[in-house]
């Protein structure tokens, strides 16, 4: 394989995965599955970086890329802080709670009729059987637990 | 040493047909329907590199022997990438993304980028694991949230990936191949800065970006000409913590009023606020306590 068409091939996987990545980004309702397409955009054009850099003979692409782990680090704190918050104080991870953020003129996008769940993915999760007498507790640890 | 080396290279020659082959077969009964279901990624992995090998003999891709591995990691890279968009469920996405790192990780070890390669490895496999913990502690324990099975404008995003992946292809396509060292620099054809790559192209590689001491001259690069991008990017990791930090204090203030407020609504975090609705709260059971026990 000669540099061109190293080049090129490094440049084709590159452009794959950054188009992956925006396709998910815009179309996934999954906060946290939104945050893997962003990752996965930067790693489609760390893979470019490297490629040209190997090109040219420069570290520049390769140090680029350290860059773009750095920024990356920084969007995964940020962003999992805010996928964090905005989880508490709605109770999901749809993105589609947080539309009345859009524009002004912009008519809302209301969710008609729901795919029901597919019964293969369907999770049956083992239930516990309470068993034995019930502790003694006081008044007090009663009040408290409530609130823990 | 190298007789053995010689021994194997010859083997390989003779014989990675029939291993491709091998190969297939592996990979293919592990994607059959079984009464196990365990192994199916594992074939899947398999028979693509199977296929990879195979397509490198190939008469119709030319030159393409070595570019077998590329393609094998290529295959494996991208169809993860496909998997982890294209998942229900978000446990399965991340590991999905974690195996599309493993194969831009050996994409960069290919490329002779070792550092890269394993600083994306050490530095993803902690996000995975906690975008990983997130992903179980958020999600929705009576089986798939609505949120994961409907896209949103899904008829939208996949033609305009389509039209970006096709334009940044033919891009690619009509623009490399102008790359000519025949072609002189500045002329109408290929106005590019092609001085520095016709220099690439003519010039016998200069084997110093994969050369044995690659983290001393990584290192020296990065110490040198990129001092300053090196601070800055300091900066900026100090001001995406207290940012991080700052988002996350700011909610627990405004849950501290509301808990002030409403001191049965929810937790109260900060001291002041626990100190502030446990006064409030004991004056109210006082009043209200026959209702705590029910």
């Amino acid at each position: 394989m000669n540099e061109i068409s190293l080049l090129q091939n490094y440049l084709f996987v590159g452009a794959v995965l950054f188009a992956l990545g925006m396709a998910g980004f815009i179309c996934r309702r999954n906060m946290i599955v939104m945050f893997l397409c962003a990752e996965m955009m930067l790693q489609g054009v760390s893979l470019s970086l490297v490629a040209w850099g190997r090109f040219y003979n420069d570290w520049g692409g390769q140090i680029m890329t350290i860059f773009i782990l750095t920024v990356a680090a920084c969007e995964a704190a940020l962003a999992l802080a805010l996928v964090m918050m905005l989880f508490r104080s709605s109770g999901k991870l749809d993105i589609l709670v947080w539309q009345y953020d859009r524009e002004e003129n912009q008519a809302p996008i209301v969710d008609r009729e729901l795919p029901e769940e597919p019964v293969s993915d369907r999770t049956h999760w083992p239930e516990l059987v309470p068993a034995g007498i019930e502790p003694d507790q006081t008044k007090l640890e009663v009040r408290y637990r409530r609130r823990i | 040493m190298t007789n053995l080396l010689e021994r194997l290279t010859a083997w390989w020659h003779a014989y990675n047909v029939y291993v491709a082959l091998v190969l297939v077969a592996v990979g293919l009964y592990l994607l059959l329907p079984r009464r196990r279901s365990w192994g199916r990624a594992a074939g899947a992995v398999t028979s693509v590199i199977g296929m990879g090998l195979l397509a490198a003999r190939s008469p119709a891709f030319a030159g393409f022997f070595q570019q077998g591995v590329f393609w094998s990691l290529a295959a494996v890279t991208i169809s993860a990438a496909a998997a982890t968009v294209t998942f229900r469920n978000p446990v399965y996405c991340a590991i999905w993304f974690a195996l599309a790192l493993l194969g831009t990780a050996a994409l960069f070890f290919y490329q002779g980028a070792q550092f890269l390669g394993v600083a994306t490895v050490v530095v993803y496999a902690g996000a995975i694991l906690v975008t990983f913990l997130f992903v179980l502690m958020l999600a929705n324990p009576k089986g798939q949230a609505y949120y994961d099975r409907i896209s949103w404008e899904a008829w939208l995003a996949a033609p305009a990936a389509a039209v970006l992946l096709g334009v940044m292809t033919v891009a690619l396509a009509r623009g490399l191949p102008a790359i000519d060292p025949a072609v002189p620099a500045g002329s109408p054809d290929f106005p590019v800065p092609a001085v520095s790559v016709a220099r690439a192209m003519s010039q016998p590689r200069v084997e110093e970006i994969l050369a044995t001491d690659h983290m001393a001259h990584l290192g020296g690069q990065l110490f040198s000409r990129y001092l300053l991008a090196i601070e800055i990017a300091g900066t900026l990791l100090l001001v995406a913590l207290v940012g991080a930090v700052a988002i996350v204090v700011h909610e627990q203030r405004s849950r501290a009023t509301v808990d002030a407020a409403h001191p049965t609504a929810g937790h109260a975090l900060t001291p002041a606020a626990l100190a502030a609705g446990r006064t409030q709260h004991d004056s109210q059971f006082a009043g209200a306590g026959a209702n705590i026990h029910e």
